[in-house]
């Protein structure tokens, strides 16, 4: 059952070209890009081009794969009446949620080993089995982070155009106010205030540390996973309500 | 035995009061028509029955169990036991008509052939096509097709026929007959064409100002002095 659904869902994904383009070609295609404008320069904590954005652009997708093909694609699902139907088929409401976080999970560890593969072959970036183990792990803990906060968010649109209309727009503000542009702190002021508030703009500092094997619990670090956390406690509380809500 | 048993059932939307205490029985084997003028509210009676609305008063009762209040696992229980047409009919837009009724077929988890159900919806010109592509009478067709992938005890169809040309209409009913001849499953549909109602249900309902004006048996209605069910309900409801 959940096999089945697997399949199906990952041929839906591999159907639809806007999440195809937003997900596994931007993303990729930009860190190509900065690479060859930026890729000589040194970056805070002595990295490299590479070792800097390569998490960062990991990051970009699994946050791009979540927002549009897991939660977007709620909203669709709502407010087309699919979900009314599929409601009334017997499937569990468990089995179509587990699927849809492997499939968003599967693709964001394709995205995750294309911009690896990117890397080693453009930027010198270095293989170690070691570091590559716990980035990943870590990553998959990103996954669980925003997964949860997307499924929050998008729960309360019930309607496809102001979700398109959200997702593009947070897609711009997480782009510039992340650090996956330029670094944030030559950006103006006020960038650097938003930024303070983006979670992504943590988690890719986070990762990046985590990434390069420079990550010490001082007070910023613990202040980021601090918000972060709290960001996730609420999101669950949201998805309570609202489940309590839907049923019947 | 009782299938369904629906009493002073009541449904507004703001100030839209659309069911204003419907009462209504449906035993088991038996084929039910509702009918009643665009907007008279029996979508909204039908998807109350599926256990997919909510209702603001009185009791319905599906299978056995109160639906009101119950928990999300026992309704799952009760759903897996009915097949639906909803109008109009949603399916996920980017998969192929086979691969739909792949999908569907693994959650019944029926030993349909697909096949065989290609076959007799006359699907075969339009497995591979995308769902979305679809005409829309196709969609309905492939919409029934699922609803027959399992055999339910209960079928809650929403104007199964509307869209559909004469051929499709009659392979549809005699589906539907057939289905309930064979495994005595009750069938509950709604339709704006009265002829249908004449010649397959045994009863019907009227729903009129929001409640059951008139719920009787065909034969009854006819013997009560109407040469048909279309004359009975041009009698009955004004424009
Ligand atoms: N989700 C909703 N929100 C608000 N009003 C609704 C909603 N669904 C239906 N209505 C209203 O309730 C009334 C009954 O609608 P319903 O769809 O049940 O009618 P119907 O008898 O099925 O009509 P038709 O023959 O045209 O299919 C209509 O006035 C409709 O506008
Ligand atoms: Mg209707």
């Amino acid at each position: 059952m959940l096999g089945t659904q697997l399949k199906y869902d990952l041929i839906m994904f591999s159907r639809e070209l806007f999440y195809l383009v937003f997900t596994v070609f931007v993303p990729p295609a930009t860190y190509i890009f900065m690479g060859q404008l930026f890729g000589e320069q040194t970056y805070a904590g002595n990295l490299s081009y590479a070792q800097t954005y390569t998490p960062s652009f990991i990051l970009l997708i699994t946050f791009t794969v979540i927002f549009f093909a897991f939660g977007f694609d709620q909203v669709t699902q709502r407010t087309t009446g699919v979900e009314k139907r599929i409601s009334l088929s017997p499937v569990s409401k468990n089995t179509l949620l587990l699927s849809s976080i492997i499939r968003s999970t599967i693709i964001t560890s394709f995205g995750y080993g294309f911009i690896l593969i990117i890397g080693m072959l453009m930027y010198d970036l270095e293989f170690h089995l070691l570091s590559f183990l716990t980035s990943y792990g870590f990553f998959i803990l990103l996954n669980a982070v925003l997964l949860t906060i997307a499924s929050a968010i998008y729960s309360f649109f019930q309607n496809m155009n102001s979700a398109l209309v959200f997702s593009i727009v947070i897609f711009q503000v997480v782009i510039f106010t992340g650090g996956f542009a330029m670094p944030i702190s030559m950006m103006p002021k006020f960038i650097q205030i938003i930024a303070d508030f983006n979670p992504m703009y943590h988690m890719n500092n986070l990762f990046i540390a985590v990434w390069n094997g420079q990550l010490t619990f001082d007070n910023n670090v613990l202040l980021a996973i601090g918000y972060i956390g709290a960001l996730v406690i609420v999101a669950l509380f949201i998805l309570r309500i609202q489940n309590r809500q839907k049923i019947g | 035995m009782k299938i369904i048993e629906v009493s002073n059932l009541k449904k507004s939307y703001g100030t839209n009061h659309v069911l204003q205490g419907v009462n209504f029985q449906a035993q088991s084997g038996e084929v039910i028509g509702v009918i009643g003028k665009n907007g008279a509210g029996k979508s909204t009676f039908l998807e109350i029955l599926m256990t997919i609305k909510q209702y603001d008063a009185g009791t319905v009762i599906v299978l056995d169990e109160n639906i009101e209040s119950l928990p999300m696992n026992r309704l799952e229980l009760v759903r897996k036991q009915i097949s639906v047409v909803l109008q109009p009919t949603q399916f996920y837009k980017t998969l192929k008509v086979e691969e739909l009724l792949k999908l569907f077929k693994a959650y019944y988890k029926s030993s349909i052939d697909i096949k065989k159900i290609i076959i007799d919806f006359k699907l075969e010109p339009h497995r591979k096509k995308y769902f979305d592509k679809l005409s829309g009478g196709w969609k309905q067709i492939v919409s029934l097709a699922i609803a027959f992938l399992s055999e339910p005890k209960l079928l809650i169809l929403d104007e199964p026929t509307t869209g559909l040309d004469p051929h499709m209409r009659n392979m549809l009913w005699s589906y539907i007959t057939d289905y309930n001849k064979r495994t005595g499953g009750t069938v509950i549909l709604t339709t704006h064409n009265m002829d249908e109602i004449e010649l397959y249900c045994d009863k019907v309902m009227l729903i009129n100002n929001g409640v059951n004006e008139v719920f009787d048996t065909t034969e009854g209605i006819l013997a009560s002095g109407y040469k048909s069910i279309n004359e009975f309900y041009l009698a009955k409801v004004s424009i």
